[in-house]
C-alpha cells in the first residue's frame, strides 16, 4: 500500500514533466494571470528582505539565485553558473559563472554582484532572513558581527569565476537556491526605493504593483536562456479567499489557482476542470508535536499510543480528501532517506489502550491541544481527532490560535500539544537537525528532543563526504524518530494547482507549487486575454 | 458655518488623541509578533536574525519610550514604518485610500438611490403591496450576513450569469465595483429605506403638513415643499452615520472581493502583526468617520437653518 | 388616520419576530433532548458530507457530524453571544449614561469623550482588534462584542436623565431625601427601559452577524463547539460541492436575526411610541 502511494507520486511527477514537454511548439506572446493565495497583499519585492512564500511567487520570475530547483529531475541545478568544482575536503567550491546574464537595467552580472549581494545579506544592523544561508560561508559571521567588512570565504578569481569556502560539509545548493539569497544589482538597490522598483536577473522585469491588487511583470528580452521567456506578460493577482478564487477560476478570470481539499474533490469530479490539475508531493510534514514538559508526553509509550489511537488513514482519505500522503516518519516521500520498508503506525485502539496502561495511564488523561484554523493541518483535523482520542480515554481540549501566533507558541514552548506543518526538505540533514539536542528551541527543536543515539547519527552524517553513507545515516535517524514518536505523524502535503487549458509548461515544484519558473510557461491562443 | 467647524474641531481633536493612545496600547499587548509570524510552515527564521529585527523595529524599547516616539512622529505626520514593507505607513495607506473611497461612495450611492426611493414611495402608500414588499426586503437586508450575501452575488452575477467580474480592482472601471458596492451597500440601503419611510410618514402626519393641506395646497406641492425637506434632515443623519462607519465595515467585503482598500490592508496587517500599518489603517478609518460627521453637521445648517449647533 | 394600521403592523412583526426567536431559544434550551447526536463526539468520518436525508435531516458536515444537531446546539452559543454581549453593552451604557447625566461636570465630559471614541472606531474594527489580542474563543467574543457598542444606550440614558432633571423629577426626589443611586435606579431607569430593550434586541441580531463576520475573518469561536457563524464560515469552500453545509447555518442566522429585528420593531411600537423614527 505504502509502496503504491509512493509509486503513484513518482508517476505523477514524471507525468507532470512529460505533459510539459509533449506539447506542440510553444507559442510566443500572451499573458498569464497567476494567483498569489497566501495573503491579501505582498510584503516586499526586495527579495533579500522577505522569506515569505507569497512574495517569492513574484520573486521567482523577477530574480535569480546561484542554484535552482529542477522540478522535473527533482534535484538542485546550477542556474547562474555553468559549472562547479569541489575540493577534495568538500569545503571549497569554484564556480564558472554565466557570462550572458543581464540585469533588467542592461548591465551584465559578474562575480562582484554575487559578492555584493551576499555581503549585503550579512549586514548585522539589518535582519535579512537570508543570513541563515550565507552564514555557511567562511567569514560571513565576522561580517555579521561587524568584525569584518568582507566575507573572507568569497573570492573573486576573475569576473566570471568565484571561489566559495564553506564551513560545513554539505551541498551548498541547498543554501544558495533560496529566494532570499537572490543576486541583486548594487547600483539599483543603493538608489533607494528598490522594493518599488525591483531589478533582477529573472526572465521578467517589473512593470507595476498595485498594492492589495496585483503585480504586473513584462518579458525581459535579454534573458540568458535562448528563445525564452515565451510570454509577454505575467499578472500576479492577489486572492487570499479560496471561495472567491474558486468562482474567479471557473469564470476564467484567472489562469492558476491553488486548491484546498474541498475544491480538489470538486475539480477532480468535473469533466472539464479535471483536465487542468497539477499535483505534487510537497516537502511539508504535518504533525502534532507533543511537549515532553507535559508529563504524560515524556513517556514514549504514550506518544506511540496516540499514534496508534487515531485512524490517520481515514482522516487523510475522508477529511483531507486524499490531498495528502499519509506520513510514516519525519522526512517526506521525495527524500532519498525515506525508508519505504517502514509501515506507518497502524490504527489500533486496543494497542493504544495497552500502551497507555503500561505507561501508567489506564484511564487516560486530559491535555490542551493548540491549533490554528488551517483547513489542512488545523482545526478540522483536531476536531476529527477528538473522538478517536476520547475512545482511548484521552480528553483533548482544543485551544485555537492564529497562524501568526503559531511560531511564537512553538518557540516559547507554551503548549502541551500543537499541530502544525513543517518544511522537511529538500535538505534532509538540515531538517532532521531540528531534533538534535544541540539545536535550541528557538531555532526549531520545539519539543526539546534529546536522544544521544540520534545526535550521533546526525553528527556522523554531517562529517562524511560520502553521499550514499550520508543518505543511509539519515535514513537510520529518520527511523529512530519513527520509533521515538516525538510527534503524531499525520501527512505529507500534496499540493494541487488548477490551471486553465491554455496554460502549458507549469512545473510540479515540490518545494512550493506556486513557485514557477515562468520562462518555461507558455500560453496558447485559446486564452481569453488578448 | 465657521463656528460650527470650530466647535466640531474642538470635539474632534481629543477624540483623535484618545484613539491614538487606545490603538497604541491595544496593539502593544497583541500576542505573537511580526517577526516570528514571518516564519511560516517551518520556513523558520534564525534566532539571531529575529533579535536583530526586533532591535531594528524598536520593539525592545520600553513601552513609554515607544509611545512617546509614536506620538511625536504622528505629530509630524509620520505614522511610522511598516514592518512588512519597510516603507512609511503613510505611503502604504496612501495608495489604498482611493480604492477605499471609491468603494464606499459607490456603496453609499447605491444605498441612497435605492433605499431613499423605496422608502419614500412606500410611505406615500402605506400598507400597499409596494410598502409591504420593500419593508420585508429591508428587514431581510438587515438580517443578512455580509460575506454570505457577497458570495451569493459572486456566484449569481459572475459565475452563473457571467455579467460581471467576480473580484478585484481591474483597471478601476465600473464593472469591478458593482458587486462589492452592492454587498457593502445593502445594509445601509435597508436602513435608509426604513428610515426614509418612517420619516416621511412622520412628516405627513405632522401638524404643519395638515395645516398646509387644509389651506388647500395640492398634495404634490405638500410632498415637494414640506415633506421632502423635513424628511431630508433625518435621512442626512442616517446617511452620515452610515457613511462614516462604512470604511470600517468594508473590511469583510474588501477581503472577500480582493479589493485593495484600507480595510483589507488592515486585516492583512493584523494577521501579519504589522502593527504600525494596523494603527495607521485604524487612524485612517477614524479620520474618515470624523470628517464625514463634520460634513454632516455642516449639511444640517445648510438644509435647515433653524438647526443650530447643539 | 394612518396610525391604527401602523399599530397593527407593529403587532404582526412582534408576533412573527417573537415566534422566530422563541423557536431559537427553544432549540437552545432543549438541545440535549431534540438533538439526534452529540454535536462533537457524534462525528463519524464514514458519514462525511451526506446530503439531507431521513437519517440526517440537514445532512452531515465534513467530519460526518449531523448538521441538524450542531445547529440546535449552535443556538446555545450564538444566542449566548447575542444575549450576554448585549447585557454587557446595556450595563456599561446605562451606568455610564445615567451617572454622566446625573452628576454632570468632568465625569460627563469624560463619558461623552469615551462615547465619541467608541462611535469613531467602527465596532467591527474594534472587535477585530480585541479578538486578535485575546485570541479566538467564546469569552473573548463576548468581551469583544460586549465592550464595543454601548454608545447608543449610553446616549439614551444620558438624554433621559437630563430631560427628567429639567422636568423637576430629580429635584423632587432629592428633596424627599433619596440618595443618588436610588434616584437613578428607581426614578430614571424605569423610564428608559423601553428604548433600552429595543436597542438590546436589535443589538443581539447585530452581535450574531458580527460573530459570523469575525469567523469569516478568522477570529471566531473556540472549537469544537459549533456556533452558526463558524459553521457558515467553514462551509464556504464547499458551497459548490456540499451546499447544505452552508444553507442551514445560513438560514438559522437569517431567521434568528430577522426574528430579533422584527421583535425589536414591534417592541419599539409598544414601548417607545414617540420615537418611531429613530433606529439604533
Amino acid at each position: 500500500m505504502r509502496k503504491l502511494v509512493w509509486l503513484a507520486a513518482a508517476a505523477l511527477a514524471v507525468l507532470g514533466a512529460g505533459a510539459a514537454s509533449a506539447q506542440q511548439t510553444p507559442r510566443k506572446g500572451g499573458t498569464i494571470r497567476m494567483t498569489a493565495p497566501y495573503a491579501a497583499s505582498f510584503g516586499s519585492l526586495d527579495a533579500h528582505t522577505t522569506p515569505r512564500a507569497q512574495d517569492e511567487i513574484v520573486g521567482k520570475s523577477l530574480n535569480r539565485t546561484l542554484y535552482n530547483w529542477d522540478s522535473a529531475a527533482n534535484k538542485l541545478v546550477l542556474e547562474l553558473a555553468t559549472s562547479v568544482t569541489a575540493s577534495a575536503d568538500g569545503l571549497v567550491y569554484t564556480y564558472k559563472l554565466r557570462d550572458d546574464a543581464y540585469f533588467h537595467n542592461g548591465r551584465k552580472m559578474t562575480a562582484d554582484d554575487i559578492i555584493w549581494s551576499w555581503t549585503r545579506i550579512m549586514d548585522g544592523s539589518k535582519g535579512y532572513p537570508g543570513a541563515r544561508y550565507i552564514r555557511l560561508i567562511k567569514g560571513a559571521i565576522a561580517v555579521e558581527k561587524g568584525e569584518a567588512k568582507e566575507i573572507s570565504g568569497l573570492k573573486k578569481i576573475d569576473d566570471f569565476t568565484l571561489e566559495v569556502t564553506i564551513t560545513d560539509i554539505t551541498d551548498p545548493g541547498y543554501y544558495f537556491f533560496d529566494g532570499t539569497t537572490a543576486i541583486l544589482p548594487k547600483e539599483e538597490v543603493e538608489k533607494g526605493n528598490f522594493a518599488n522598483n525591483p531589478v533582477g536577473l529573472g526572465p521578467f522585469k517589473f512593470k507595476e504593483h498595485i498594492p492589495g491588487s496585483r503585480v504586473v511583470l513584462e518579458r525581459f528580452d535579454k534573458f540568458y536562456k535562448p528563445g525564452k521567456p515565451y510570454m509577454d506578460r505575467i499578472i500576479v493577482v492577489l486572492m487570499a479567499e479560496a471561495a472567491a478564487r474558486d468562482v474567479a477560476f471557473r469564470n476564467k478570470e484567472i489562469d492558476t489557482s491553488i486548491l484546498g481539499p474541498a475544491q480538489y474533490v470538486a475539480y477532480r469530479a468535473d469533466p472539464q476542470l479535471s483536465k487542468g490539475i497539477l499535483e505534487v508531493a510537497e516537502m511539508f510534514t504535518r504533525s502534532m508535536r507533543m511537549n515532553p514538559a507535559f508529563k504524560p508526553f515524556s513517556d514514549k509509550r504514550v506518544r506511540q499510543a496516540i499514534n496508534h489511537a487515531i485512524d490517520t488513514d481515514l482522516i487523510v482519505k475522508r477529511l483531507v480528501k486524499d490531498k495528502a500522503y499519509r506520513a510514516t516518519s519525519w522526512l517526506p516521500l521525495s527524500s532519498p532517506s525515506f525508508d519505504k520498508t517502514i509501515k506507518p503506525y497502524a490504527y489500533d485502539p486496543e494497542k493504544a489502550k495497552k500502551l497507555l496502561a503500561e505507561a501508567g495511564y489506564p484511564n487516560g488523561f486530559e491535555f490542551e491541544f493548540t491549533t490554528s484554523q488551517n483547513e489542512s493541518w488545523g482545526l478540522p483535523i483536531v476536531e476529527a481527532m477528538i473522538p478517536y482520542l476520547d475512545k482511548v480515554g484521552i480528553k483533548a481540549k482544543p485551544k485555537l490560535i492564529e497562524v501568526t501566533v503559531l511560531t511564537d507558541t512553538l518557540i516559547k514552548g507554551e503548549f502541551q500539544a500543537i499541530i502544525s506543518s513543517s518544511l522537511t526538505g529538500p535538505d534532509s540533514l538540515a531538517q532532521l537537525k531540528c531534533f538534535h539536542s544541540k539545536t535550541p528551541r528557538t531555532a526549531c527543536n520545539y519539543v526539546a528532543f534529546n536522544n544521544p543515539a540520534f545526535d550521533k547519527l546526525l553528527d556522523d552524517a554531517g562529517q562524511t563526504t560520502d553521499n550514499a553513507k550520508r543518505i543511509d545515516l539519515l535514513r537510520q535517524a529518520n527511523n529512530l524518530l519513527y520509533d521515538e514518536a516525538p510527534v503524531w505523524f499525520f501527512n505529507y502535503n500534496k499540493a494541487v494547482l488548477a490551471y486553465q487549458p491554455w496554460i502549458h509548461g507549469l512545473q510540479a515544484n515540490p518545494t512550493e507549487i506556486t513557485h514557477q519558473y515562468a520562462e518555461d510557461i507558455w500560453v496558447d491562443d485559446k486564452s481569453p486575454v488578448k | 458655518m465657521l463656528l460650527v467647524l470650530a466647535r466640531r474641531l474642538a470635539n474632534v481633536v481629543p477624540t483623535l488623541l484618545a484613539v491614538i493612545a487606545l490603538i497604541f496600547l491595544l496593539f502593544s499587548v497583541l500576542p505573537g509578533s511580526f517577526i516570528s509570524g514571518m516564519s511560516e510552515e517551518g520556513r523558520t527564521i534564525d534566532p539571531a536574525v529575529m533579535e536583530r529585527m526586533r532591535k531594528e523595529m524598536g520593539l525592545d524599547d520600553p513601552l513609554p519610550t515607544r509611545f512617546a516616539k509614536y506620538v511625536a512622529h504622528i505629530a509630524m505626520g509620520d505614522l511610522g514604518t511598516s514592518f512588512r514593507t519597510r516603507e512609511p505607513v503613510t505611503k502604504l495607506i496612501g495608495v489604498r485610500v482611493w480604492p477605499s473611497l471609491k468603494l464606499v461612495f459607490a456603496a453609499m450611492t447605491f444605498a441612497v438611490c435605492v433605499g431613499v426611493t423605496l422608502g419614500f414611495f412606500a410611505a406615500l402608500k402605506p400598507g400597499s403591496l409596494l410598502d409591504t414588499a420593500s419593508m420585508v426586503g429591508a428587514i431581510s437586508g438587515l438580517s443578512l450576513s455580509q460575506f454570505w450575501f457577497g458570495l451569493m452575488l459572486m456566484y449569481l452575477f459572475a459565475l452563473k450569469l457571467q455579467w460581471l467580474p467576480s473580484f478585484g480592482y481591474g483597471d478601476g472601471g465600473l464593472s469591478h465595483i458593482i458587486l462589492p458596492a452592492v454587498a457593502l451597500g445593502v445594509g445601509p440601503m435597508a436602513l435608509l429605506a426604513r428610515t426614509t419611510r418612517a420619516a416621511v410618514l412622520d412628516v405627513l402626519n405632522a401638524d404643519f403638513v395638515r395645516t398646509a393641506r387644509s389651506k388647500g395646497m395640492s398634495e404634490r406641492r405638500v410632498v415637494e415643499w414640506h415633506v421632502l425637506r423635513n424628511a431630508l434632515v433625518l435621512v442626512v443623519t442616517i446617511v452620515g452615520l452610515q457613511f462614516g462607519s462604512l470604511m470600517g465595515q468594508a473590511v469583510v467585503v474588501e477581503k472577500l472581493f480582493a479589493w485593495p482598500g484600507v480595510g483589507s490592508l488592515m486585516v492583512d496587517s493584523v494577521f501579519q502583526r504589522d502593527v504600525p500599518a494596523v494603527q495607521g489603517c485604524i487612524l485612517m478609518i477614524v479620520l474618515f468617520f470624523l470628517a464625514i460627521n463634520t460634513l454632516v453637521d455642516i449639511a444640517y445648517v445648510v438644509i435647515d437653518p433653524r438647526i443650530r449647533y447643539r | 388616520m394612518k396610525l391604527p394600521r401602523l399599530r397593527l403592523k407593529g403587532g404582526t412583526s412582534l408576533w412573527i419576530g417573537g415566534g422566530l426567536v422563541t423557536v431559537a431559544i427553544g432549540a437552545a434550551i432543549l438541545a440535549p433532548v431534540i438533538a439526534l447526536t452529540d454535536p462533537v463526539m457524534g462525528a463519524n468520518l464514514m458519514n462525511a458530507e451526506i446530503a439531507p436525508c431521513l437519517e440526517f435531516p440537514f445532512g452531515t458536515d465534513i467530519q460526518g457530524r449531523d448538521i441538524y444537531s450542531r445547529i440546535v446546539y449552535g443556538a446555545r452559543i450564538s444566542l449566548t453571544v447575542g444575549i450576554v454581549s448585549q447585557i454587557c453593552n446595556s450595563l456599561i451604557g446605562v451606568s455610564l449614561g445615567l451617572t454622566a447625566g446625573y452628576w454632570g461636570g468632568w465625569w460627563d465630559d469624560l463619558v461623552s469623550g469615551l462615547t465619541n471614541l467608541m462611535l469613531a472606531i467602527p465596532s467591527l474594527v474594534f472587535a477585530l482588534a480585541i479578538m486578535a489580542i485575546l485570541g479566538p474563543g467564546l469569552v473573548s467574543l463576548v468581551i469583544a462584542l460586549g465592550l464595543t457598542s454601548w454608545s447608543y444606550s449610553c446616549r439614551i440614558a444620558r438624554a433621559q436623565v437630563l430631560s427628567l432633571k429639567s422636568q423637576g423629577y430629580v429635584q423632587a426626589a432629592t428633596i424627599l431625601g433619596y440618595g443618588d443611586l436610588r434616584i437613578m435606579f428607581t426614578q430614571v431607569l424605569p423610564n428608559i427601559l423601553g428604548p433600552l430593550i429595543v436597542i438590546a434586541t436589535l443589538g443581539m441580531g447585530g452581535a450574531i452577524l458580527a460573530e459570523a463576520a469575525l469567523s469569516f475573518l478568522g477570529l471566531g469561536i473556540r472549537p469544537p463547539f459549533p456556533s452558526w457563524g463558524s459553521m457558515l464560515s467553514e462551509a464556504r469552500d464547499q458551497i459548490t460541492t456540499a451546499p447544505w453545509l452552508s444553507v442551514f447555518p445560513g438560514l438559522a442566522i437569517f431567521f434568528t436575526v430577522l426574528g430579533l429585528n422584527l421583535m425589536g420593531d414591534g417592541l419599539r411600537d409598544i414601548l417607545d411610541p414617540q420615537s418611531t423614527t429613530r433606529r439604533a
